[in-house]
């Protein structure tokens, strides 16, 4: 067994996109080794840039969501701390909250949280065993107090795409409101919230959109109040004892990651001088080719639809009669390829696809990923099944 | 000495839009700290000729910018001392 170590051999893009662009390496340095002001405080040259190089970051993001107003952009740790700020900052006793079965735990773990505090109910949307949600299950489970719908756009699993402007369409005739969890989606596929409707969209800037660990977001419809989870020094109204109402101060407190949102702007910026299509184009091609060959492969069984253009760039597999576990050991210690496997921390979608406990092999191709690399990752799993077989 | 009006905004936030969008207008202005006799927040207001005030004010709050107040200030012109001045400048 060879090593290829020229060729960009991670396949763990939906865990953490890698590499950046090179934009953003030399973005968050020079801000730490440069400026460093703290945004919104004091009020010298530094901190001045600090502030706007923070606005332009939540204007690129706006642009991108095509959100008309980047004070409605509220910069979050990462995709988890923003549907956290969205499902406590919104929900009230008494509500009823519906989600798909391909929600991740950063949705199901703080929804059961509230549910079993007595606060909320929440019914589950089952989903088919390529990720589809049950669209008439959930025709008939809006209840007079469901509150929100919650949508995992893409899955993390399997990267079935939510059918989302039906879901919106539905869940606003029945007077819901509606989260999107765009984690696996933006930067990767068209987002329009104003178009489309979205009243609360949380995401993450490590992933698709190719900013560092800490960065990410939370999209908040005009008109739409939520609470604070955090209060504190945002640099304004200091004699005042409360937290400001404006936002998006509202909703952030204390320092923000600027380093983090110096490498996301240039991050966002490679996004939009590329063009979200192209980079859909690049990531559709390298699914398809990745999911035609690998079902091919005696004893290989795919997770998800078959048609890529339902996708995103995630495909799942399990091989008859090894562990996900080695396979991924394998992988790493004999060919350099990084990929995870498990439950990716969905066990819903596993139970859906048919995956749960045992969980499967999960490979992310990344806009940098060139079909050379999809093929020596073909002809890995290649061997380990004719390892497997002796 | 000099006049000058100062616009402060609620937050940080409001102050930078406010740049942002003026960038594209026929005002002079700066961005400079929240003088102390105007407020004991810290924070940024945006420093402009009174004559403008309406005009910046107008703008503003067409873009759902808030304005928290305008403060006219006659401002000490302040010659720093040589030593402290950068080299090529007077």
């Amino acid at each position: 067994m060879t090593t290829h170590n020229t060729r960009n051999l991670y396949f763990d893009n939906a865990a953490t996109s890698w590499p950046k662009p090179e934009a953003v390496y030399g973005a968050a340095e020079q801000y730490l080794r440069l400026a460093c002001g703290n945004p919104g405080r004091s009020g010298y040259t530094r901190t001045l840039e600090a502030d706007r190089l923070v606005y332009r970051t939540r204007a690129a993001l706006a642009s991108l969501l095509n959100a008309p107003d980047p004070g409605r952009i509220v910069f979050t740790l990462n995709a988890t701390d923003a549907l956290n700020l969205a499902l406590k900052g919104l929900l009230e006793p008494g509500d009823h909250v519906l989600f798909t079965a391909m929600e991740h735990n950063s949705v199901l773990r703080p929804l059961g949280g509230l549910r079993r505090a007595g606060l909320i109910n929440t019914t589950v949307i089952p989903c088919s065993e390529i990720g589809d949600p049950d669209l008439n299950f959930m025709e008939k489970s809006f209840q007079p107090n469901t509150r929100l719908l919650v949508i995992n756009h893409a899955s993390n699993v399997s990267g079935t795409i939510a059918p989302l402007d039906e879901m919106i369409e539905s869940a606003h005739r029945h007077g819901v409101m509606v989260l999107v969890d765009a984690a696996q989606t933006v930067g990767t596929l068209p987002l329009d919230v104003t178009g489309s409707g979205i009243d609360l969209l949380a995401f993450t800037g490590h992933k698709g959109l190719f900013g560092p660990a800490g960065t990410g977001g939370l999209y908040v419809r005009g008109g739409l109040d939520l609470k604070p989870l955090r209060e504190g020094g945002t640099g304004s109204h200091s004699e005042m004892d409360l937290h400001p109402e404006t936002m998006p101060e509202r909703l952030e407190a204390g320092t923000l990651n600027s380093p983090g949102l110096a490498g996301l702007l240039e991050g966002v910026n490679f996004i939009s001088e590329t063009g979200v299509l192209s980079i859909r184009e690049h990531e559709t091609a390298l699914r398809a080719r990745l999911h035609a060959k690998l079902r091919e492969i005696p004893g290989v069984t795919v997770y998800g639809p078959a048609e890529s253009s339902r996708c995103v760039s995630v495909i799942s597999f399990t091989l008859a009669g090894i562990d996900c576990g080695e396979i991924g050991h394998i992988l790493e210690s004999s060919f350099d390829i990084l990929c995870r496997t498990g439950l990716h921390c969905a066990p819903l979608a596993h139970q859906a696809l048919g995956t749960f406990p045992q969980g499967t092999v999960r490979l992310s191709p990344g806009y940098f990923t060139q079909p050379d690399d999809v093929d020596y990752l073909l002809d890995a799993v290649t061997q380990i099944t004719l390892l497997a077989r002796r | 000495m000099g006049i000058y009006c100062y616009l402060t905004f609620p937050t940080t936030y409001f102050a930078i839009r406010a740049e942002d969008l003026l960038k594209s207008r026929p005002y002079h202005f700066k961005m400079v700290p929240v003088p102390r006799s105007i407020s004991s927040s810290c924070g940024t207001a945006l420093r402009c000729l009174c004559p403008d005030v309406s005009g910046i004010k107008r703008y503003l709050t067409e873009n759902n910018v808030q304005i928290d107040g305008v403060h006219q200030l006659e401002e000490k012109v302040l010659k720093p001392p040589k030593l402290f001045t950068q080299k090529g400048k007077p």
